[in-house]
C-alpha cells in the first residue's frame, strides 16, 4: 500500500498542480494582507484614536443605530443582534478580536477562505486524480497490475488525502509567513471567545470560554481540514464516475459557488439545510457568527458534510471496482 | 498438450444493456505458441481483450490465466500477465524510467535488477530516463512492452501491436514477438485486422466475427484452403471452359480466371491448356484478402 | 534532488494530516463538551483605566437620533458641525466619540451607561454633549397627538428620574467634563395645537434645566427659540428631525458656550 501511495504522490507532483496551489496562495495572501492593512490603516485614521475599544465601541453604536431603524430585514435584524452580543461580550472582557498579527490575519484569512477558495484549490488537485488516468488511457494498465482495484482507488484517496493536509498547511505557513512581515508575528497567546451558541435570535453565552489564539487557529485549521477533505471526497466521487476533467470542475465549481450564493438567500427554505454546500463554513460555529438557516449548529453541519463524504466515498469505490473499462 | 494451458477461455459472453456483444468465445493457448486474433474492426477483438485482463467483467463463462481464474483469483492470474491494450499510453510527465518504476511497485514480485533487464531488453537504454512525452511511437511502444514483460508474465496481450509503425518498426517488432516466444517460452495473443500481420506472426488463428469465433485452426491450414491461382490466358473464353472442366471457375476484373489452388493437379491444367492452343501468359498464386476469407469462412457474410 | 521532494513532502503531508485531525480533535472536545465553564481571563490585556490623550479635546457625545444626526444630509448632525467649528476656532486636536443610538429613551441612555466602555469613554472626555428625552416626550411623534396630560406627565416623572440618575452617573465618572444637555424643540410649532404643544416642550425643557441646575457645570442646552419660528425651514423631510440648517444652529449655540467655556478655564 505505501508504494501505490507513493506512486500517487509522484504522479501528482509530477503534475505540478501542487507547486501551482501554493503559487496562487503565495499570491493571494500578500493581497489580503495589504487589504487588511489598508483597513486598519483606515480605521485609525477615521478615529484619530488607535484604542480598539473605541473603534470596537463605535462599532457596536453602528450597529445599534442599524437595529433602530425599521426598515431593516428580519434575518438581517437577527444577524446584528447576534453579532452585537458578541462584540459588547469582548468589549466586557477586554478582549480585542481583532488585534493585528500574523496569527489573527491568519485566522481571518482562513475563516474567509473556508466556504469558498480552499474548496477551489481542493477541487483543482482532486479533479482529475482518476478521470486523468480514464481520459489519458493508463487506467488500463493500472488495472491489470496483481492489485485490486479497492486498493488501487484507495491508494488514490490516501494520496488525496495527504495532498489536502499539505494544501491546508501551505495555507497556514504562507499566511502567516508572508503576513508576518506586515503586522508582526506575534500574538499566539491573546485570548478569544468561543462557544458562543446561537438559539433562536439569541446569543447563549453559558458554554463561552478563553482559548488561546494559537489553541482556536489549531481548532480552525481542524475543520477546514474536514472540510477540503468532504469537498475532495465529493470531486473524488465525480472524478472517478466522469471521464472528463473539466466536467469534473464544472460541476464542482457549480455546486460551490451555488452554497456561497445560497447561503445568502436560503433563510427561508429550509431544508437546503441539507445540502452540503450551505453547512462549509464551520469556522463560523466557533467564533459564534449566526447560521445561514435556523437550527443549523456545528454538529448538524459536521454530521451533513460527514453523511455526504461517507455517501460519496462509498459510490467512489462501488462503481470503481464494479465498473467495465473501455 | 498435458501441461496447463497458459490462456484459457471458455464460453464467454458479454451482454451490453440486453445487446449481446459477445457470444460465447472459447480459445485456449498452449506455452511458446503465439496466437492470431484475427476479425474486423468491432468484430469483439477489443472487448475479449479487455475480458481477459479484467477490465470488462464477462457476464457468462471462465477466463483462466496460467490455471488462475482472472474472477476469483484476480491477482494470481493478472501475477501471469502482460499487456498493451490498444495504444500504449504511459504517462507522458514522467521518465521511461519512472514509468516502469511506477508499474514494477505494483507488484512486491519484481526486483529492481528486472527493470534493467526488460530496458536492455528492448533498447531503449539512452533515453530512459528522457520524458516519455519527449519519445517517438516506436520508442512508446517498446515502452509498453517493457511495462508488459516486467513481471516475467507467461501470457503476453498485444492488441494491435504495430499499429502506426513504419514498416522497418512492423518488421522489428514482429521478429521481436517470435523471439519472446521461442526464447522465454511465452505464450502471445496477438490481436489485429490484418492478415498478412498474423500471418507471418503466428501459429494460429482464431477469427471472430460478430462476436463469435468462426475458426480456430493453424494459418497454414487456414490459408491453404482458401490460396487460388490467377490465370492470364488467351483466348480467354476457351481457357475458361477448358478449366472449368477440371475445377471451379470465376473470372476476374481485369480479363483474369481464378481457380483454387491445388499443388498436384495445377501441372496437368496448364498441360492441358498448352496442348489446345491457349497461351498461358502468366500463372500466380495469391493469398487471401482477409475479406475473401471472411466471405469463405462465414459463407457470404460481409464484414459490417 | 527530484527524489528528496517527493519524500520531504510525503512526510511533511503526513505530518499535517496529523495535526489537522488532531486540531479537528481538539474542536470537537471543545465545542460539545458541556462541561465547560466561563472563566474569567486571568490577566486584562491592557489596562482598562482611563488615559487622557493629551493636547487633544475628546467630546463624548451620547443621546438619541439629533445626537447621531438623523436628517441631516452629511449625517455629520450637531456634533459633526460643532467639531468642525472648534476646529476653526482653536488649534487643539478635537477627538469626537460619538455614541448616540437613534430612539434612545433616558432609560435606554442609563442602561447603556452601565457598559463599561462607555464609562471608560465617559472618564477620558474633556466635553460631553447630549440629547435625551425627546423620545420619551414624543415617541416618534406621536404621543402629542393625544395631548393627554395625564399621561404626558407621567412620562416626565419617570424621565426627570432617569435624567438625574444619568447626571449623577456621569458626574461620578467625570467630574470635571462640562456636560451640555441640549434641550428640546417643538417640531409641531407650526401645527393646529401649537400652543398646547409648545407649552408642553416649554415645561419639559424647563423642569429639566431645573434638574441640571442642581448639578455642578451641567448646561441645559436651549434651543427652543431656534426653532420656534420658521420651523419648517429648519425640519428634514420627516416633519421631527432638524436638517443640515437646523443642525447648523444647534450646533453654533453648543460652540458658542465651549469656548466660553475654554476661555474661561485659562483665565
Amino acid at each position: 500500500m505505501i508504494n501505490l501511495v507513493r506512486n500517487e504522490m509522484l504522479k501528482l507532483l509530477r503534475k505540478k498542480r501542487l507547486y501551482v496551489i501554493i503559487l496562487i496562495i503565495a499570491f493571494l495572501v500578500p493581497l489580503f494582507t495589504y487589504a487588511q492593512f489598508k483597513e486598519i490603516q483606515e480605521q485609525r485614521e477615521k478615529l484619530g484614536n488607535q484604542d480598539w475599544r473605541t473603534v470596537l465601541q463605535q462599532e457596536i453604536t453602528d450597529t445599534q443605530n442599524r437595529l433602530s431603524s425599521s426598515r431593516i430585514q428580519d434575518e438581517w435584524r437577527k444577524y446584528l443582534k447576534i453579532r452585537l452580543s458578541q462584540q459588547q461580550y469582548y468589549l466586557e472582557n477586554d478582549i480585542d478580536p481583532r488585534a493585528p498579527g500574523a496569527p489573527t490575519f491568519m485566522r481571518i484569512f482562513v475563516e474567509n477562505s473556508i466556504d469558498l477558495l480552499l474548496p477551489l484549490l481542493v477541487m483543482v488537485i482532486v479533479a482529475d486524480l482518476v478521470s486523468s488516468e480514464a481520459s489519458g488511457g493508463t487506467i488500463k494498465l493500472l488495472l491489470t497490475r496483481p492489485v485490486k482495484r479497492w486498493r488501487i482507488l484507495l491508494s488514490k484517496y490516501l494520496a488525496m488525502l495527504l495532498s489536502v493536509s499539505f494544501i491546508v498547511l501551505s495555507v497556514a505557513v504562507l499566511s502567516y509567513g508572508i503576513s508576518g512581515v506586515v503586522f508582526g508575528y506575534g500574538g499566539w497567546n491573546m485570548p478569544l471567545l468561543t462557544g458562543f451558541t446561537v438559539s433562536g435570535d439569541e446569543l447563549l453565552t453559558d458554554h463561552v470560554h478563553i482559548v488561546p489564539q494559537w489553541q482556536y487557529i489549531l481548532m480552525e485549521f481542524g475543520l477546514v481540514w474536514y472540510v477540503c477533505m468532504i469537498v475532495g471526497t465529493l470531486t473524488f466521487m465525480l472524478s472517478v464516475l466522469l471521464r472528463s476533467t473539466a466536467a469534473v470542475m464544472g460541476i464542482m465549481l457549480a455546486s460551490l459557488i451555488a452554497g456561497a450564493i445560497l447561503a445568502n438567500m436560503v433563510a427561508s427554505w429550509e431544508s437546503a439545510k441539507y445540502f452540503f454546500m450551505v453547512n462549509l463554513n464551520l469556522t463560523n460555529y466557533v467564533s459564534g457568527m449566526a447560521t445561514p438557516i435556523e437550527g443549523m449548529s456545528l454538529g448538524f453541519s459536521m454530521s451533513v458534510l460527514a453523511v455526504w463524504g461517507i455517501a460519496g466515498f462509498i459510490i467512489a469505490f462501488v462503481t470503481f471496482s464494479k465498473r467495465d473499462i473501455y | 498438450m498435458s501441461q496447463v494451458p497458459a490462456l484459457e477461455v471458455d464460453n464467454l459472453t458479454k451482454k451490453i444493456k440486453g445487446k449481446q456483444i459477445i457470444k460465447g468465445v472459447s480459445f485456449t493457448l498452449v506455452p511458446g505458441e503465439v496466437f492470431g486474433f484475427l476479425g474486423p474492426n468491432g468484430a469483439g477483438k477489443t472487448t475479449t481483450i479487455r475480458m481477459i485482463v479484467g477490465l470488462i467483467s464477462p457476464t457468462s463463462g471462465t477466463i483462466k490465466i496460467g490455471g488462475k481464474n482472472v474472477r476469483t483469483e484476480f491477482t494470481e492470474a493478472m501475477r501471469h500477465l502482460g499487456c498493451i491494450v490498444e495504444n500504449p499510453e504511459l504517462y507522458p510527465y514522467l521518465t521511461g524510467w519512472e514509468n516502469l518504476e511506477h508499474f514494477a511497485k505494483m507488484d512486491r514480485s519484481i526486483p529492481r535488477s528486472r527493470l534493467d533487464e526488460v530496458v536492455t531488453l528492448v533498447g531503449l537504454t539512452n533515453r530512459i530516463h528522457d520524458r516519455v512525452s519527449t519519445y517517438s511511437l516506436g520508442m512508446r511502444q517498446r515502452l509498453g512492452i517493457a511495462q508488459a514483460l516486467l513481471g516475467k508474465p507467461k501470457v503476453l496481450i498485444l492488441d494491435e501491436p504495430t499499429n502506426g509503425l513504419d514498416p522497418a518498426g512492423i518488421r522489428e517488432m514482429r521478429e521481436f514477438i517470435r523471439q519472446l516466444a521461442r526464447e522465454e517460452n511465452l505464450s502471445v495473443l496477438v490481436s489485429s485486422h490484418l492478415l498478412s500481420e498474423i500471418q507471418l506472426m503466428c501459429d494460429r488463428v482464431a477469427i471472430i466475427s460478430k462476436g463469435a469465433v468462426l475458426r480456430t485452426d493453424s494459418v497454414q491450414n487456414l490459408l491453404a484452403e482458401q490460396e487460388r491461382v490467377i490465370w492470364k490466358a488467351e483466348p480467354l473464353p476457351l481457357a475458361k471452359q477448358l478449366l472449368s472442366e477440371e475445377t471451379d471457375v470465376t473470372e476476374g476484373a481485369d480479363g483474369t480466371l481464378i481457380t483454387l489452388y491445388n499443388e498436384p493437379l495445377l501441372p496437368d491444367w496448364n498441360a492441358k491448356l498448352v496442348k489446345r492452343g491457349v497461351r498461358v501468359k502468366e500463372m500466380r498464386t495469391q493469398l487471401p484478402s482477409l475479406e475473401d476469407l471472411f466471405l469463405e469462412v462465414t459463407g457470404g457474410e460481409s464484414i459490417d | 534532488m527530484k527524489k528528496y521532494t517527493l519524500t520531504i513532502v510525503s512526510i511533511v503531508s503526513i505530518a499535517a494530516t496529523l495535526l489537522w485531525l488532531f486540531g479537528l480533535g481538539w474542536t470537537l472536545q471543545d465545542q460539545f463538551s458541556a462541561t465547560k465553564k466561563m472563566e474569567q481571563p486571568k490577566v486584562k490585556t491592557e489596562s482598562s483605566t482611563a488615559k487622557k490623550q493629551e493636547g487633544t479635546l475628546t467630546i463624548f457625545a451620547l443621546g438619541d437620533s439629533l445626537t447621531r444626526g438623523t436628517g441631516d444630509a452629511d449625517g455629520k448632525g450637531y456634533t459633526g458641525y460643532l467639531t468642525d467649528r472648534l476646529k476653526d476656532k482653536t488649534n487643539q486636536d478635537i477627538n469626537l466619540l460619538n455614541t448616540a443610538i437613534k430612539g434612545e429613551t433616558s432609560r435606554g441612555l442609563l442602561k447603556q451607561l452601565q457598559q463599561s466602555e462607555i464609562q471608560r469613554q465617559t472618564k477620558q472626555a474633556d466635553v460631553i454633549v447630549m440629547t435625551i428625552g425627546g423620545n420619551d416626550l414624543f415617541q416618534q411623534g406621536a404621543a402629542l397627538e393625544s395631548l393627554d396630560m395625564n399621561a404626558i406627565n407621567g412620562k416626565k416623572q419617570i424621565y426627570l428620574n432617569n435624567v438625574k440618575k444619568i447626571y449623577s452617573q456621569l458626574r461620578e465618572l467625570n467630574k470635571d467634563a462640562v456636560i451640555y444637555h441640549v434641550g428640546l424643540y417643538n417640531p409641531f410649532s407650526n401645527m393646529p395645537d401649537a400652543s398646547t404643544t409648545s407649552s408642553i416642550v416649554r415645561d419639559w425643557n424647563f423642569q429639566s434645566a431645573e434638574t441640571a441646575a442642581g448639578y455642578e457645570n451641567i448646561v441645559y442646552v436651549p434651543t427652543f427659540d431656534l426653532f420656534q419660528l420658521q420651523v419648517e425651514n429648519y425640519l428634514y423631510t420627516d416633519q421631527f428631525h432638524p436638517n443640515t440648517e437646523g443642525y447648523k444652529l444647534i450646533a453654533e449655540r453648543v460652540a458658542s458656550l465651549i469656548n466660553f467655556e475654554q476661555e474661561e478655564k485659562k483665565s
